[in-house]
């Protein structure tokens, strides 16, 4: 098997070890790398050659887990599907802590935040009477399923809340992945639990805080298009902002 | 547990660097000329209502150089504005016909196309 | 579990998206005929054109949808943009600010079309 001749990067990762830094500082390191080279791979050989202490998650390096996600050169993306021969021409490349999360440890992001808003808009198929077992599965037509598909591929890497500045401003935002989980269910003909989200929607911190700059959408590493699953649920939203005038939504007011 | 998570602040500058960023500023900036503009054309109507007197001095105001510099920028900023809002739109108001979901250019494309009536219908009544 | 609040941002919202619309059909083109069009002409003979559109119901509404809404959809964005701007102020002063004038401006035009 041939390979390219191999080549050296620099890599400048900027590094935050809590018990004995008061803040970030960059680390340089150079490494060889080959046509095939990913960031998680030149992460590994960094820890594995230069820098044992360098704390970073991964897990599947096929781009599912979602749990690589970094700032490299100042774009969200997977470390796994982001390759080194493509910023050649840059010279440099800078790896950091996902944006608008606190910094647990070095490319470590502190995603509790992230994790808990997806807990709260019940992501979880709702039925007022739940269907006995007996009665079999649920039968789906692919237009009812294409109506919430793309919304469902969410890998929950975090990328999208590294990319969106309002949640970079106001971290109590519920976020793209988050309202677009929510409005994932809303859309799935077999949850009837539309009413119980809607508060979540519904807020500020729901998707009023949004204003479309579409930048979660541009790195969303599996094209869930969270900007067009949180606007549509501005409509939505709006909807029922009207409907509760006159009475006719359901549930909370 | 020792744990002291590096909180970073959102800088006033956060969307200096990014030409992404950039650009959605520029088409939030375009309200304030459109925004200028809407109240030139109050002031028409004001003029309009205190009579031909009124409404000539408007008029004149209206040809002068300084305007018509104020008409370049404002018709830049519509522009930016049509094109962003027919981008958008599409993402927006999802038309499901029975089983056949409307394709986004589609939208975007019927957009265009009242944009060029309309546009045709206002410039052609008013050239009389 | 924290509480949501229902948002009033709909109300504005809606004003916006309308906004928008007449904001990218009709602001082009208009701007084309005050910028260009109209200025080329004898202001008689505009004047007697534009009052006699003005009065009439259907000109009525024109107007005041085409001034109020871009207005409308204007003040929105403006008022959102200050947020991304990191610029801070009293909130209630802001909206009363940029929504009252909207509001305000529109109750003009409105007043000024019934006199026509």
């Amino acid at each position: 098997m041939t390979t390219m001749t191999e080549r050296n990067m620099k890599i400048r990762v900027t590094r935050y070890r809590p018990e004995q830094d008061d803040k970030p500082w960059d680390q340089e390191f150079e490494v060889p790398f080959n046509r095939d080279s990913s960031i998680l791979e030149i992460l590994g050989y960094i820890k594995d050659n230069l820098e044992p202490s360098l704390s970073y998650r991964w897990s599947c390096r096929m781009a599912i887990c979602g749990s690589c996600g970094f700032m490299i050169n100042g774009e969200p993306k997977l470390g796994c599907k982001t390759f080194i021969r493509d910023y050649v021409d840059a010279g440099e490349i800078h790896i950091a802590s996902l944006d608008n999360f606190p910094i647990e440890r070095d490319l470590v992001a502190d995603i509790s935040g992230f994790v808990e808003k997806l807990e709260t808009i019940k992501p979880y198929i709702i039925r007022e009477e739940e269907k006995p077992l007996e009665d079999g599965e649920y039968l789906q037509t692919p237009e009812e399923l294409e109506k919430f598909k793309q919304f469902s591929q969410c890998i929950n890497c975090g990328l999208c809340y590294a990319a969106c500045p309002q949640f970079g401003r106001n971290p109590e935002f519920l976020g793209p992945a988050a309202l677009a989980l929510a409005f994932r269910y809303n859309q799935d003909g077999r949850d009837e639990g539309n009413q119980e989200r809607m508060p979540f929607l519904n807020a500020e911190e729901g998707v009023w805080s949004c204003t479309f700059v579409g930048y979660c959408s541009e790195v969303c590493p599996k094209h869930v298009d969270p900007a067009a699953a949180i606007n549509q649920g501005k409509l939505a939203s709006n909807i029922d902002y009207g409907l509760n005038l006159v009475g006719l939504a359901g549930g909370k007011k | 547990m020792n744990r002291k998570p590096y909180i970073r602040k959102q800088s006033p500058t956060w969307w200096v660097n990014k030409p992404f960023y950039r650009f959605y500023m520029l088409r939030e900036a375009s309200s304030v000329p459109v925004f200028l503009y809407g109240l030139f054309l109050l002031w028409g109507l004001l003029s309009l209502s205190q009579g031909e007197a009124s409404f000539a001095a408007w008029m004149e105001m209206a040809g002068s150089p300084a305007s018509s510099i104020f008409h370049v920028i404002v018709l830049a900023a519509a522009l930016l504005h049509a094109y962003t809002w027919f981008q958008l739109t599409p993402k927006i108001v999802v038309l499901r016909l029975g089983k056949f979901r409307v394709p986004d250019q589609w939208v975007m494309a019927a957009h265009y196309l009242i944009f060029v009536i309309v546009s045709a219908v206002i410039i052609g009544s008013s050239i009389n | 579990m924290k509480q949501f609040q229902r948002s009033h941002e709909p109300i504005a919202w809606s004003l916006f998206g309308a906004g928008g619309m007449v904001v990218a059909f009709i602001i082009p083109a208009l701007v084309l005929v005050s910028g260009l069009i109209l200025p080329g002409m004898e202001s008689s003979a505009v004047f007697g054109s534009l009052l006699g559109f003005a009065q009439g119901w259907i000109g009525k509404v024109f107007i005041f949808i085409t001034i109020s809404l871009t207005l409308y959809h204007t003040v929105h964005r403006i008022y959102h943009g200050l947020h991304d701007l990191h610029i801070k102020g009293n909130n209630t002063l802001m909206l009363v600010l940029f929504y009252g004038s909207a509001t305000l401006l529109s109750i003009l035009c409105f007043a000024w079309l019934l006199v026509i």
